[in-house]
């Protein structure tokens, strides 16, 4: 009973702060001097037209770098904890029933168009909206499509690694040579060219690429570790 | 500055407007999931193929990436309905007709025949 | 300019639909499909509200890779959400003895 006193006492306490806060957060005001800081200078030192990949990969680019870390520790852990050995005679299954001839040719055809989005959205990524971690989700996604269609494709996870290595060396690297030439980590030190042009930016766009390829190699490997340990036969019981 | 190719282009996004309203109606109206996955695919294939191909008259610097994009729902829109209702078969889903013909059993067994 | 409310408040609704549905369902696979259909309208109002790069990632992670990942865990384990304790146990111990 003074169980649940205590409780529905120190709920109401964190309840009460929590509205008096709510009603304090001021609604409608303009308080973005960060944010019209962002949007005034990115075209001007940067040229970079879409001031969120400015944000994200220039003036937050150590952010950035610590978020394609915790995409890699979380594939990472995926795979250790997933991972099976192999029995003698164990066939590689990913897909239970074999896809119809339709889907097959389909998946063909749909295969190359969705990577070519995948790239377009990645390598424009400092002019349109998109950038690194979208362009990879759609390519992965494409992996995807070809290894639910097809029972025979297969990822090769050698390259998988060594992609991802050399786009996370690349992206490391650059911050150090940025560290060397200029001031700061992630230093902006190549020409930054002209604006609305696919060469402006600077480091920008060999960044964002360098995320897109990681991205995509990190996720196409996650699903194929998922869809590699399934056991159809666990679902027949049910 | 209205030429011919803007109400062409008026038309087309129209005339997909419409498609696209009546694939929801019958989406909404049809008995079973066959019917309704035709319903739904053929008439939002139709309809979104013309409102892409009306934007294209209105914005003609865009038309290849329309272009693309048309392909694209061409390509992509009867593959899915087509696994939908490939998958829906596989786990036995019967039609609504009470005339069980049974089409694609027949093309299946001739097939396993063959081999 | 305030019919421009009305699709976002269908969206809203549809958006608070689906999560509770996914909460109360007792079908895995339907609670799945239904967070799909959460994602989707965070998605759209991500691009209503003036963030196409947000809503690019949430249709390709949320809508896409997440929903086929979950699909094919329910694939590996059990489809229904069990509510009895004591089958729920019996049917543990029937995954470990395999």
């Amino acid at each position: 009973m003074i169980k649940q006193f205590f409780v529905i006492l120190i709920l109401s306490i964190v309840g009460y702060f929590l509205v008096d806060a709510f009603f304090k957060v001021p609604f409608g005001e303009k308080r973005d001097n960060v944010g019209n800081y962002y949007i005034e200078k990115s075209p001007v030192d940067l040229k970079v037209s879409n001031s969120v990949t400015a944000i994200v990969v220039n003036y937050r680019g150590f952010d950035t770098l610590g978020e394609v870390t915790v995409l890699f520790l979380a594939a990472t852990g995926l795979g250790s904890i997933m991972y099976r050995r192999k029995q003698k005679g164990e066939k590689e299954v990913r897909a239970k029933n074999p896809s119809s001839r339709i889907i097959q040719i389909g998946s063909q055809i749909l295969f190359p168009m969705i990577i070519l989005l995948g790239g377009y959205v990645f390598i424009h990524g400092h002019l349109s909206p998109g950038g690194g971690f979208q362009g990879g989700a759609i390519i992965a996604t494409a992996s995807l499509l070809m290894l639910i269609s097809y029972r025979k494709f297969k990822v090769s996870h050698n390259a998988i690694t060594w992609i991802e290595s050399i786009a996370g060396v690349v992206f490391a690297s650059l911050g150090f040579i940025g560290l060397v030439l200029g001031r700061t980590f992630l230093e902006n030190f190549l020409p930054t060219g002209e604006l609305n042009d696919l060469l402006s930016g600077g480091i920008i766009g060999i960044i964002y690429i360098a995320v897109g390829f990681k991205v995509a190699s990190e996720l196409t490997g996650v699903i194929d570790t998922v869809l590699l340990n399934n056991r159809p036969e666990a679902q027949k019981e049910n | 500055m209205e030429t011919i190719f803007t109400y062409l282009g008026y038309f087309f996004v129209a005339l997909g407007a419409i498609f696209l309203f009546l694939g929801a109606l019958g989406i909404y109206r049809m008995p079973d999931l066959y019917t309704r996955v035709q319903a739904g695919t053929k008439a939002s294939t139709l309809g979104a193929m013309s409102l892409i191909l009306g934007v294209a008259f209105l914005e003609p610097d865009w038309w290849i990436k329309l272009l693309i994009m048309i392909l694209f729902i061409a390509f992509s829109n009867p593959l899915s309905s087509h696994a939908i209702a490939r998958g829906s078969y596989k786990h036995n889903l019967k039609p609504f007709s009470k005339e069980q013909v049974d089409a694609y059993e027949e093309v299946e067994e001739s097939k396993e025949e063959q081999k | 300019m305030i019919w421009l409310v009305i699709p976002v408040i269908v969206l809203v609704m549809m958006t608070i639909g689906a999560a509770i549905y996914a909460v109360v369902s007792k079908n895995l696979l339907y609670a799945v499909v239904s967070t799909g259909v959460v994602s989707l309208g965070l998605s759209l109002m991500f691009f209503i509200l003036q963030a196409p790069d947000v809503a690019l990632t949430e249709a390709a992670i949320g809508v896409a890779l997440t929903t086929i990942i979950f699909i094919i865990t329910i694939r590996n384990t059990t489809i229904k959400e069990c509510c009895d304790e004591k089958k729920s146990k019996i049917e543990s111990k029937k995954g470990e003895l395999k």
